[in-house]
């Protein structure tokens, strides 16, 4: 049994809004009561639409946001109040990379430079030491002597991404939190990025926090998976075991509107009703404006998690009554 | 909206008491203020009675609270040269600033406003050129330098106008053009950006592809939002008004508050220039307050509504 | 009206592509006048002919070209010419010395207020509204008038001026640049406040900050000149531009050219900056689009 890096237990985070100019506040629960383990050199998609609390998750995990109740603990111990030095000296072990990497890089700084920055922030080495050691990370990532030298704008959005890996990975971290890495890349990108970070994840065994919309990517990457819906989880388990027989129907409907190779097209589940918004959160469970199974008591009461035995948690008052069916995945 | 107006208020007497602040913290940093506001030549008895009714042996804080007081019920101390109230002989020099003031806001407003708005109409034309040659060098040029350039050419050496002084109308046109020609080239400039601004707006692009006519658009949609952002830069000008002639005044010896804050700055009478500084910032504060309420008026929605409602 | 042709004519003039246009020619004559300006301030004491406070008592008020004084002489004789040399000196070393002072106070306290948000970044922003509503003559005329006036007093006073510009851009582009992207990536790789601000943000809206700066400094020059007009800025016998002015108008009627050099070069300097900072301003904007 190996070992969990990183734990939440039960975090919540909301914000409060104002509608309008001088409104009246209105706090949005962007997180609410979640927990999620990590284990050691393992991956954990986090999936979710836009709005579900992914991200923000992702955030609280790093300690960039602190949560509004529960709390982080990384191998074991507390996560130290952001901005503070015991908090700087943390980010050697837990990195982040991002959905857009030119915005997450410097334009008027070469891509060596940003590289190195890690080392010189925490004053590692000497300066030629740094110089090869961020040269060496530049080719592990794929990226060569000339890309060095170049300004984030002269390269292709795959290049800046594997940039912005190897400055995460140049500490040689023991999590990375990756928030929608290659979204914003072409598809062909996407799978050639991908193979680096899993390559480096086996050789640096890392420890992975993926966050991701696209299950096509979770189903390579990931070992487990949880799924978020307006910023609670729905459902937790293993990565395959999710993708082949989803009980919570909101998972259903993600895994359905994935085509798989090989087989015929299977029936779609289209979601009815709004897309989710966090600040007009409906009562009950989340999902029952939009669920194909609501019965009365979703409307009123929020939904406990059971666990099945398989392993994976589910919250959804219809999993009690009716086992899972097989039928998708079988 | 109510909500909107009292965060406003609130916000203008914070202001004015930041600068009442500014005022008590630069008067106790210059020195002892009993001098400062009496003189240097006020008898020891005189001193006792005002270091008495001013508070002086009272802890820091307490003077502070006094000097508020004081301040808000018009006691400003008195002259140092005059010897009457301060308030009384800033007040009695209004009238004479607001005889130029006055007059030459309405040149900014009647030449800036028209010409921007008409540059940036006709956007690149011959008309547009020179409108801003104008207003770039109407901007550069310091009042100083054009009043004396005025004088220079149409009082001594042509001899039409006096070159200072007061007595006639003909002594008020020389420093009205003066401040006028400058306030209204950064007006036109401003209207001009402002103007150009709206029209590169997709709704204006919008409406004339509906087929609102493009006079109807300009009248309807580019005029009132542009109007927005002219607004606050009037506004600056209607508080200027009890000092915004400084300058001119020295250069025509024009008696106003102008011409009495230089002499009292070079004279150290502090009473005279604590008094026109506070009297400033009332001004200043009440015209974002007049500013801020127009807003409302001018609302962009507003305005959408009255126009699209005509078509 | 024909309505589709003004709309694609202003839509079009909105949009005009800079890469490849050429620098217009008053902006080149600008930048030449600027230098030479710039030149004639570093070489002062070499190019005055006389040094400026040399009296020539049988020559005074004497009128341009002059056999011995280009320019002519002041009523004490002397020299126009080496006067001016000195004024431009003081004058740029007063608005330059300004600038820069408020240019560093203002994004420091820019990036202060982005920095701890809430009752500093109201505080700040409290200040710099008063700042920017009161008019800075009035105040500086009240600071000068209770604390008499020395140079460098003069200086630090000049040096407040339009530092609230410096600090809204600041905050703004600080804000932004931390809500997400690369200043928030240099945090979480565990750079200290210091090290986001001085070694990202600064050099990212440094080129805004440098054409805030050139559209500033004729305002300040224009500022300091008003002031040693009233005679309430530099003090004799130091000279600057405006100082030249206030006392060359008594001499107005029989020796109007003490005034006329000096009122001509704030003139074309201050044009000069308005211009070229303008033309950058413009380049930056469409650079941002």
């Amino acid at each position: 049994m190996t070992a969990s890096i990183l734990d939440l237990h039960g975090i919540s985070r909301s914000y409060s809004t104002r509608q309008g100019l001088f409104g009246k506040k209105v706090p949005v629960h962007a997180v609410d009561e979640v927990s999620l383990s990590l284990k050691e050199g393992q991956t954990l998609a986090l999936v979710g639409e836009s709005g579900s609390g992914k991200s923000t998750t992702g955030r609280i995990a790093l300690g960039l946001e602190r949560p509004n109740s529960g709390y982080v603990l990384f191998r074991g111990t507390e996560l130290p109040a952001a901005d503070t030095p015991a908090w700087r000296r943390m980010r050697a072990q837990m990195q982040m990379i991002y959905q857009d990497p030119l915005a997450a890089l410097d334009r008027r700084l070469s891509i060596i430079d940003q590289v190195r920055e890690p080392l010189d922030i925490h004053d590692i080495g000497s300066a030629s030491k740094r110089n090869n050691k961020a040269l060496a990370m530049l080719d592990a990532v794929g990226l060569n002597a000339s890309h060095a030298t170049s300004l984030p704008y002269q390269l292709s959005g795959g290049q800046r991404q594997r940039a912005v890996l190897a400055r995460a990975l140049i500490m040689q971290p023991a999590l990375l939190v990756c928030d929608e890495p290659v979204s914003a890349l072409d598809v062909s990108i996407q799978a050639q990025v991908v193979n680096v970070l899993m390559d480096l994840q086996k050789e640096l065994r890392l420890s992975l926090l993926f966050i991701s919309h696209d299950l096509k990517v979770v189903r390579q990457v990931s070992q487990r998976m949880a799924v978020m819906y307006l910023g609670r989880i729905v459902e937790f388990g293993e990565t395959h075991l999710l993708l082949s027989s989803p009980t919570h129907p909101y998972t259903k409907a993600l895994v359905s509107a994935v085509p798989v190779a090989g087989r015929r097209t299977r029936e779609r589940i289209i979601l009815k009703g709004e897309p989710p918004n966090p600040a007009a959160r409906p009562t009950g469970c989340a999902f029952h404006p939009r669920c194909a199974i609501a019965r009365p008591e979703c409307v009123r009461v929020s939904p406990t998690f059971s666990t099945l035995p398989d392993g994976r948690s589910v919250a959804c008052h219809a999993v009690h009554t009716n086992p899972p069916t097989k039928e998708v995945g079988s | 909206m109510f909500r909107f107006f009292a965060i406003r208020v609130l916000r203008a007497v914070l202001t004015v008491a930041l600068v009442v602040t500014f005022a008590f913290i630069v008067l106790r940093l210059s020195g002892d203020p009993a001098r400062s506001i009496m003189g240097d030549d006020a008898s020891p008895e005189a001193m006792a009675a005002f270091r008495r009714e001013w508070d002086l042996d009272q802890p820091l804080w307490m003077q502070y609270l006094h000097y508020f007081a004081a301040i808000f019920q018009g006691e400003f101390g008195r002259s140092m040269r005059g010897g009457g109230p301060a308030l009384d002989l800033v007040l009695g020099r209004i009238p004479a600033t607001l005889m130029l003031t006055l007059p030459a806001l309405l040149m900014k407003l009647a030449i800036g406003i028209p010409a921007g708005i008409y540059a940036a109409l006709h956007r690149d034309s011959a008309i547009d050129r020179a409108v801003m040659v104008t207003a770039v060098a109407g901007y550069t040029v310091p009042s100083f330098v054009l009043g004396l350039v005025l004088v220079q050419v149409l009082a001594i050496w042509f001899a039409w106008l006096p070159t200072g002084g007061t007595g006639s109308l003909q002594h008020l046109i020389l420093p009205i053009i003066t401040l006028g020609v400058g306030g209204a080239a950064v007006l036109a400039r401003f209207v001009r950006s402002a103007m150009l601004e709206v029209l590169g707006q997709p709704y204006i692009r919008t409406a004339s592809a509906k087929g609102i006519p493009w006079a109807a658009v300009v009248r309807g949609h580019a005029l009132p939002n542009a109007a927005i952002p002219t607004v606050t830069i009037v506004g600056f000008m209607v508080g200027n008004l009890i000092a915004g002639s400084v300058v001119v005044e020295s250069v025509f010896s024009w008696p106003g508050v102008g011409n009495l804050l230089v002499v009292s700055v070079t004279a150290r009478d502090l009473a005279v220039v604590q008094c026109i500084l506070l009297l400033v910032a009332v001004a200043m504060v009440l015209s974002n307050l007049i500013v801020d309420f127009l807003y409302g008026f001018l609302d962009p929605r507003l305005a959408e509504a009255n126009s699209s409602g005509g078509h | 009206m024909n309505m589709m042709e003004k709309v694609s004519e202003t839509a079009a003039g909105t949009r005009k592509n800079t890469e490849h246009q050429p620098i217009p020619f008053t902006v080149i004559a600008s930048l030449l006048w600027i230098v030479f300006v710039i030149g004639i301030a570093l070489l002062a004491d070499q190019i005055a002919p006389y040094r400026y406070t040399a009296l020539d008592l049988p020559n005074r008020l004497a009128s341009p070209f002059h056999p011995q004084h280009l320019l002519g002489t002041d009523e004490l004789g002397r020299d126009i010419l080496s006067r001016l040399i000195v004024s431009v000196r003081i004058s740029v070393l007063v608005a330059l010395a300004a600038t820069l002072i408020s240019a560093c106070f203002g994004t420091t306290m820019g990036f202060a207020a982005a920095h701890f948000r809430g009752r500093v970044e109201q505080f700040i922003l409290m200040l710099a509204d008063f700042q920017a509503a009161m008019p800075f003559l009035i105040l500086s005329l009240s600071v000068l008038a209770f604390f008499g006036n020395a140079l460098p007093l003069f200086i630090g006073l000049m040096g407040l001026y339009g530092w609230e510009r410096y600090a809204r851009i600041a905050r703004g582009l600080a804000i932004a640049a931390s809500a997400q992207g690369y200043a928030g990536a240099a945090r979480q790789l565990g750079a200290s406040p210091m090290q986001v601000y001085l070694r990202h943000i600064l050099p990212n809206i440094s080129s805004t900050l440098i054409v805030s700066m050139t559209l500033t400094f004729p305002e300040i020059i224009l500022m300091e000149s008003s002031l040693s007009f009233l005679g309430l800025g530099v003090q004799p016998p130091m000279t600057s531009l405006g100082n030249m002015l206030g006392y060359g108008r008594e001499y107005m009627t029989r020796a109007p050219w003490i005034m006329f050099a000096p009122a001509a070069l704030i003139v074309t300097t201050t044009l000069s900056i308005s211009l070229l900072g303008d033309w950058l301003r413009d380049r930056l904007d469409k650079g941002l689009q």
